[in-house]
């Protein structure tokens, strides 16, 4: 009888059967999901329970605080953060639409066989390889109101006789935040897009150029449409990407000036570590991931009927 | 084979054991973890290590972990780390940054210590800035008075005297404010303020003009004081600093600084520790330390020292060693001597210190007239809410300057403001 048990047992672990190879997979996967529900489930969790407590600065293994929903009516009936809503939206679509357009036009260039063609493509990496904080600096600098080069080059250029207070505006701070931002965010389209435009086959604009379709109804008709499932993939974790985006904001312009580049994320930062509300700032940053997942959701949803 | 095996694990087990044997040593040694912004400041940074050293000796088997945190993130790493329960066993904080820990219950109240070693704090700079709700709950480390570092090359050059009054330093700073080579921009300026960055360093750059116009934002009983005619005066004197382009704009105080040390601007209002910076700059051979041309000039309290409420009885006492060690007449001595401080010990003594930092007289002066004048960057009955009012502060400033608004309506709101964030 003990040897019959056993030997059922060996037959179910043995992960050679095809039956039982779903077990392997479930196995190798089991270390990266612990760490994701350690790292992001827990913190979440916590994160939304803080949110329904008055607290300051809570401490770990402290006694919980009344549940109260006075951080979100806080929340919703403050200036504060409808403001930052604004602003989020405004930097989201900016941002997108500039990342988007810069990055398929590039992809675009890059498809094409022309010499150097593989230095233009490391060149439209190269800014999603140097990294975020380096990249800010710098751009901090260069967007010096005093000693900045696009101050200086925009004098030198004949726009303005004088240099640009490009943070101390309100709205020369928030494009300096969107160039930075687009800046950063193109390669990453461009690569994607690069990688949909290499697998659409060449014999459809083959047979278009046959028919008398020009450029632009290639393009129209061939490229955008076969693009879509990658563009909108790209789409969502653009707009992701600059909804949670917090180091290009915090060095380049803090939030300010008076709140023009205050995301929720930068909202949720100065709740926390300015204030020490942290009650306020789980708040912030609970609707912040309630307003991802639903433009994620409205974004990829659409998306699915779009490809099937 | 099992044999074989058996005799792998047990060598690798003795390996082990005798591995831990040689830890042993190091890890029966006390750590007791220090967090600062000013472990790589010149003068200042030597002292603390000089401070460690000692201590290090008269306890054997102790070891203090000295390890920094910017001060841009500061209080985030306090923060965090107070939070996770984990907070280092010599606590580190700026002057506006330990009231919220204070509030919370988690600063070891220092009046028993004090009592036990028979320590009278009389006369101790800044440090009635450490009682909450009746208790010491830290010790302050330094409290400074202004200076003004100017240029004299630069003041020289275009025949101006050394500033004495408001419109001297404006006429001055206007003076020598110019675009060396012809491009259209400026490229020497006659003063600097930080105007990017923290609203608490935005706030205490503001201060200079304030208190010099007989304006501040609390009474000593702690009531908001913003709409009154001299704080109009203050602002609108601000508002024309920042206006007349005599310095850069959206820059931080340390870029301020180094902007300053490297012959790039004539005059600077600054604490204690732009000596640092001056020092190793390259117009060091040309910057001369002067008391600054306000009456009262700015002063107030900069850095505690305290202990965490929630750390074991034998550690307590060893901080408490630490703080007592950084007290005594030696090291009170020794922080003016090697970081340019004015120590806040009634009874230091800095006699010939200024051989080795020539303008030391000047930095005590402003320190006691500072004192006298119970000048502090934090107001009284704002501490809880220092971040909030200073960034509400900062952004009304800002509104003023960039919508170019009458100072006495900004002066209303701000009032209004505070009052309902102190509530």
């Amino acid at each position: 009888m003990t040897d019959t048990v056993q030997a059922g047992r060996r037959k179910f672990f043995d992960l050679a059967r095809p039956s039982r190879q779903h077990l392997l997979g479930y196995i190798l996967i089991a270390p990266a999901v612990l760490m994701v529900a350690a790292i992001i489930v827990w913190p979440l969790i916590l994160a939304i329970d803080l949110s329904f407590q008055q607290v300051k600065i809570p401490r770990l293994g402290g006694a919980s605080r009344p549940v109260s929903v006075s951080n979100y009516t806080w929340l919703f009936s403050s200036e504060e953060f409808w403001l930052a809503c604004w602003v989020t939206l405004k930097l989201v679509v900016v941002v997108t639409v500039g990342s988007v357009a810069v990055g398929l036009s590039t992809a675009l260039l890059a498809n094409n066989r022309f010499r150097g063609r593989t230095i233009v493509r490391l060149g439209i990496a190269l800014p999603w390889a140097v990294p975020e904080i380096i990249a800010v600096v710098i751009f901090a600098w260069m967007f010096d109101t005093s000693f900045g080069l696009f101050g200086w080059l925009a004098i030198q250029l004949g726009f303005t006789g004088q240099m640009i207070p490009w943070v101390s505006s309100s709205t020369a701070a928030f494009w300096a935040v969107a160039i930075t931002m687009i800046w950063k965010g193109f390669p990453f389209v461009s690569i994607m897009c690069l990688a949909g435009l290499q697998s659409i086959p060449s014999d459809y604009y083959a047979a278009a150029k046959v028919d008398g379709a020009s450029v632009w109804q290639r393009f129209r008709w061939i490229t955008l449409p076969l693009l879509m499932p990658v563009l909108g993939v790209t789409l969502v974790l653009t707009l992701l990407w600059v909804f949670r985006d917090f180091s290009i904001i915090k060095v380049l312009t803090g939030g300010g000036p008076l709140r023009s580049t205050q995301t929720l994320s930068i909202m949720t930062y100065d709740q926390a570590f300015q204030y020490h509300n942290f009650g306020r700032a789980a708040a912030v940053g609970v609707v912040t991931l309630v307003i991802c997942i639903i433009a994620s959701l409205l974004m990829l949803g659409r998306r699915s009927k779009s490809i099937y | 084979m099992n044999n074989r095996v058996k005799r792998l694990a047990l060598g690798a087990a003795i390996a082990t054991v005798m591995m831990m044997g040689s830890f042993a040593p190091a890890m029966a040694d006390t750590v007791l973890k220090f967090i600062s912004w000013q472990t790589d400041d010149a003068g200042t940074g030597d002292w603390w290590r000089s401070v460690i050293a000692a201590f290090e000796k008269q306890h054997p088997g102790v070891k203090i972990e000295f390890t920094k945190a910017e001060r841009s993130s500061y209080a985030d790493t306090m923060t965090t780390l107070f939070a996770a329960n984990q907070p280092p066993q010599i606590v580190h904080l700026a002057s506006f940054e330990f009231q919220m820990f204070a509030d919370s219950g988690w600063l070891e109240p220092l009046d028993p210590w004090l009592k036990k070693d028979g320590i009278d704090l009389t006369g101790w700079a800044g440090q009635q800035k450490c009682q909450w709700n009746g208790e010491t709950v830290c010790i302050m480390t330094n409290y400074f008075g202004f200076v003004m570092a100017y240029n004299k090359k630069i003041l020289d050059a275009a025949g101006i005297a050394v500033p004495k009054t408001y419109d001297e330093f404006l006429a001055a700073a206007k003076a020598t404010t110019k675009d060396l080579n012809g491009d259209g921009i400026i490229d020497q300026f006659g003063t600097g303020h930080e105007t990017k960055g923290g609203p608490g360093q935005y706030l205490t750059e503001m201060l200079n003009y304030i208190i010099d116009a007989k304006a501040y934002w609390t009474d000593k009983d702690g009531n908001i004081t913003i709409d009154t005619p001299e704080m109009v005066e203050g602002l609108t004197r601000w508002k024309t600093v920042m206006k007349s382009g005599v310095g850069p704009i959206d820059m931080s105080a340390s870029d301020v600084r180094k902007l300053f040390a490297d012959g790039k601007m004539a005059m600077r209002l600054d604490g204690p520790w732009l000596y640092g910076t001056t020092e190793k700059g390259s117009a060091k051979g040309d910057i001369v330390y002067a008391a600054p041309p306000f009456t009262p000039p700015l002063g107030g309290s900069s850095n505690v020292l305290a202990m965490p409420s929630d750390i074991p009885d034998d550690q307590k006492a060893l901080v408490w060693d630490f703080i007592k060690l950084t007290m005594t007449p030696e090291f009170q001595r020794s922080y003016a001597t090697m970081g340019g401080n004015t120590p806040p010990s009634p009874k230091a003594d800095v006699s010939g210190v200024e051989k080795t930092i020539p303008h030391f007289p000047v930095l005590i002066e402003t320190m006691k007239q500072a004192a006298e004048a119970g000048i502090d960057r934090v107001p009284t009955g704002l501490e809880l809410y220092y971040n909030e009012f200073s960034k509400m502060v900062m952004e009304e400033t800002q509104r003023m300057i960039i919508q170019d608004l009458d100072p006495a309506d900004v002066a209303k709101t701000m009032q209004a403001k505070a009052e309902s964030i102190k509530g």
